[in-house]
């Protein structure tokens, strides 16, 4: 039933382009892309990934061969616009480039960009659903939307807008349709849609840091929510038919702009040109709409009878990055449901020295060390419970930390305090600490039912002590579907059993994040985004 | 516990991660095609550097362009920048001329490098592309008509009335059929602070805000600033190049661009295309501000070899005909009009209400008040930076 995607782990290989890793004892290579000079390095939304065999096609038909890493589109605009993209790869392939356009920095790090196709980012409901509040038939705006949910008529799942474009897309266009000013949104105009906004998340009882974690939750588990906010061309990929309803008043689409960087050598100029045309050319359109269920980029492709006739309202998108940060922290801090967030930390002999050193820093950097804007939105939030669980032979006694709505800096010294007195001695026993983080979690999920509870577990090292594998998948299945909902994801780091916590992900419906390559902290900070 | 074995087979998941990138490659089966470019030139074809506009580099792509430049032994070399950028920030060491988009640009270009004269080869009047329905709406409103001749206008004096009122489609009479949308009354622009062809677009509502007359002094300014600015701020993003909300309109349609300030060389230069005619539908249509501004293409010859470049463009009759072909409108309008025929089209009358812009330094005031309120902070919210 659950399953992780093999992918995942190409996927989620960390960026090490930020160059401030601490641990040089596996000096990873800063990117793994080939660089020849038929290669185009595209740092790349995980949404593109569909693309590769229309891709692969075009190395064959005119000799250009793309190079992917996948990057969340927040976190991967700021590399872009900081400069820290420059050399590493020749393009960006977003689904677009409205947020990077706000950053100080990219315009001039940005060359030509080309729109290939298109998406927008709608509500997905079960049939019934949809039939029972009418929404088969009439297509309701963002306010009755808002106005369904706050009565619990329907339930769904999002990804996180600080991680994800397509939460960010919606939570963009449900702000503006609140706004009700019929024009892009404002600050001014957020203080004022906070409590329609809360109406709203009230019925989001699914996060994820990407969309395709997203569809694949929802496919694995159809009745843990009744739909799912997610690109057109994803809820169209899914087994499962879903009625798309596409808000009266106005969506976000995306339109994938396949972007040169003006870094990029001159070589690879042609590249691009070559691959953007053939990309845009009728034939290829045509095999986007079909295999990818994206609208056409350019004008002139017959879709015939596959996207509805009814005119899609497009939202204005805010114009400052002020408004933008604004109300992705308004999301954070007030309006969505809160997390509570356990850390089960290896803290065996194995983690001692540098190691530890980047636990410790991993930690600090969510509890408000890393004041970079992705570092800032991945740290603890406001309302938050954070659990930490270190271990050795044996769990240690857990430290909780609630952080306050009102000011959180006690709280979060506490949790770097807490970091910077790890110690690290003995064995390492996985199962035993993991059982008991699912016991307290249960406890916190029972304690405060509107929440996200999950577990991360941070190992370096095999199982040597304690329970087997065997005995804690025995707990888990007993705990029943409670605990189904507390997902653990697992970091890979140091001399990690890949193969054991990949289990652990697969069973509990989590995921595997790799920080192999030292970087403990970037994959820290992408876990926050499921949270 | 045995550290080193541990590390080893720590070492080998990391080198099976790196494969694992390295699988995710798309490898072609073919090699690539070899390097492109290359095309050999005359050998005694005297190269020519410019810096020209985006709009008019298919023009001097086309290869019938090229081939009249090197019979008069030139190989025009061009770059593309915006035609504000043209005017500040393009460094033109070496270059032979540049070739914005605007008469305001060209004319501080000339006063600062001291260009004895300027070439007006071509224009094209500002025009807004919108669809049947949205004119339709707009005419029932009293903010579009239509001419005896056919030719639609939309009374920018009324326009600015509606977007002041804050108007929403779905206020207009007969929306419910037509355009039932809850958006604001806005024309789509390019993004003030960096493209000519919004600049343009303020040209003409700056000069109808201040009663029909242009905005030379700060005083004027002050009085219009509001009132031009919210055309721009409420937009939300915009694009920076003219081409991307053009290309919005013809891919993504009318939900997501229902009116978009263009140059009409944009679209009728789309309209006479072999391969693009089919990107317009018969619900899509131009629509002439009144008043209106022109956008003149002005050549400023910084060498001898660029005063060249701009004689011809503008005594070369096939270089005008042409341009005629991409949409701009020569000097000599009966090329344009033959052009237009030659494809099918009606041939819309020359602009007869017609707005001069302001001076270079009363535009780019406005516009620099206009950027400012970009960068305003957010007042009385609690958002917190890191």
């Amino acid at each position: 039933m659950r399953r992780i995607l093999a992918v995942a782990l190409v996927a989620a290989v960390a960026l090490g382009v930020a160059g401030c890793d601490p641990l040089s004892e596996f000096d990873p290579a800063p990117t793994g892309l080939p660089n020849d000079e038929f290669t185009l390095r595209v740092l790349a939304g995980s949404e593109v990934k569909d693309m590769v065999p229309i891709l692969e096609d075009a190395a064959a038909e005119i000799g250009v061969k793309v190079a992917f890493e996948y990057v969340g589109t927040l976190e991967g605009t700021e590399l872009v616009a900081s400069g820290a993209a420059d050399g590493l790869y020749d393009a960006t392939w977003f689904p677009n480039n409205r947020y990077l356009s706000l950053l100080p920095g990219a315009t001039s790090a940005t060359s030509t960009s080309v729109k290939i196709m298109s998406s927008p980012v709608v509500l997905g409901l079960r049939d019934d659903v949809a039939a029972d509040l009418g929404w088969t038939t009439t297509s309701p705006t963002w306010a009755e939307i808002a106005q369904a949910a706050a009565d619990g008529r329907f339930t769904y799942g999002m990804t996180n807008p600080a991680a994800s474009n397509s939460g960010f897309s919606a939570l963009v266009a449900v702000a503006t349709a609140l706004s009700g000013t019929g024009s892009a949104l404002t600050d001014a105009d957020i203080d004022a849609v906070t409590p329609g906004l809360t109406d709203f998340f009230s019925a989001q009882k699914l996060t994820a840091g990407s969309s395709g974690f997203l569809a694949d939750k929802f496919a694995a588990d159809p009745g843990a929510v009744d739909g799912i906010i997610n690109y057109e061309s994803v809820l169209m990929s899914l087994d499962q038919p879903l009625t798309i309803v596409t808000p009266s008043d106005g969506v976000v689409t995306s339109d994938y702009p396949l972007t040169l960087l003006s870094s990029a050598d001159a070589s690879k100029k042609p590249l691009f040109e070559k691959l953007t045309d053939w990309l845009t050319s009728t034939d290829v359109q045509q095999r986007i709409v079909a295999e990818t269920s994206r609208r056409p980029g350019v004008p002139g492709v017959d879709t015939g009878t596959t996207f509805p006739d009814a005119i899609l309202f497009e939202t204005p998108f805010p114009n400052t990055l002020d408004v933008a940060n604004t109300l992705i922290s308004t999301y954070l801090d007030t309006v969505r449901s809160p997390a509570q967030t356990l850390f089960v930390l290896d803290t065996s002999g194995s983690m001692e020295g540098d190691r530890l050193a980047a636990l410790q820093q991993a930690l600090k950097n969510l509890a408000g060390a890393d004041e970079s804007t992705a570092g800032g939105f991945a740290a603890f939030r406001t309302r938050e419970r954070v659990t930490l669980l270190p271990f050795d032979i044996t769990p240690d006694a857990p430290i909780v930390i609630d952080i306050p709505d009102d000011d959180k800096t006690a709280a979060l010294k506490r949790i770097r305090d807490t970091a910077d007195n790890l110690v690290a001695d003995e064995g390492t026993a996985i199962y035993d600490a993991l059982t008991r983080a699912y016991i307290l979690a249960l406890d916190q999920q029972q304690d405060r039912p509107d929440t996200f509870v999950s577990i991360v577990l941070m190992t370096d090292g095999e199982n040597t002590d304690g329970s087997t594998a065997e005995q804690f998948n025995r707990f888990f299945d007993n705990l029943g579907s409670d605990a189904s909902t507390i997902p653990t994801f697992v970091v890979l780091f140091g001399d990690g059993d890949v193969e054991a916590l990949s289990s652990i992900a697969s069973l509990t419906g989590g995921k595997v994040f790799d920080a192999l390559n030292g970087d403990l902290a970037g994959a820290f900070q992408e876990i926050r985004g499921y949270q | 516990m045995s550290t080193t074995a541990k590390r080893i087979a720590g070492l080998i998941l990391a080198a099976l991660l790196v494969v694992g990138i390295v699988a995710a490659v798309i490898w072609g089966t073919r090699p690539g095609q070899g390097t492109p470019g290359e095309t050999p030139a005359a050998e005694d074809l005297t190269v020519v550097t410019g810096v020209i506009g985006s709009e008019k580099k298919p023009f001097f792509e086309d290869p019938e362009v090229k081939a009249i430049f090197a019979e008069n032994g030139l190989d025009v070399q061009i770059t593309t920048a915006g035609s504000r950028q043209i005017a500040t920030s393009v460094d033109l060491t070496g270059v032979d001329f540049v070739f914005p988009s605007s008469a305001p640009a060209a004319e501080k270009i000339k006063r600062e490098t001291g260009a004895s004269t300027v070439y007006a080869p071509f224009y094209s009047p500002m025009a807004i592309a919108t669809f049947t329905p949205i004119v339709e709406l707009l005419a029932a409103a009293g903010i579009a008509s239509q001419d005896a001749a056919g030719t639609w206008h939309l009374d920018v004096a009324a326009y600015l009335d509606a977007v002041q009122a804050g108007t929403r489609w779905n206020q207009l009479p007969g929306a419910e059929a037509l355009y039932n949308s809850s958006r604001s009354v806005l024309i789509s622009s390019t993004d003030i602070r960096q493209s000519n062809s919004a600049a343009m677009y303020l040209s003409i509502a700056s000069y109808v805000a201040n009663g029909d007359t242009i905005v030379s002094s700060p005083a004027a300014q002050a009085a219009v600033i509001d009132e031009v600015s919210s055309l721009f701020l409420q937009q939300g993003f915009s694009a920076s190049s003219s081409e991307a909300p053009f290309e919005d309109y013809l891919s993504q349609g009318i939900g997501s661009k229902p009116m978009v300030m263009i140059y009409e060389a944009q679209f009728l230069g789309r309209q006479m295309s072999a391969e693009g005619a089919n990107a317009i539908t018969d619900d899509m249509l131009l629509i002439y501000p009144d008043p209106t501004a022109l956008s003149k293409h002005t050549v400023v010859p910084l060498t001898d070899a660029g005063k060249t470049v701009g004689e011809l463009l503008t005594t070369d009759p096939r270089l005008a005909k042409l341009a005629a072909q991409y949409g701009f409108r020569p000097a000599d309008a009966s090329v344009f009009a033959a052009q237009l025929t030659d494809h099918g089209l009606a041939v819309p009358p020359s602009p007869v209400n017609v707005v001069e812009p302001p001076s270079y330094e009363s535009l780019e005031s406005m516009i620099a008040e206009i950027s400012a309120q970009y960068e305003t902070p957010a007042s009385g919210t609690d958002g917190d930076s890191p």
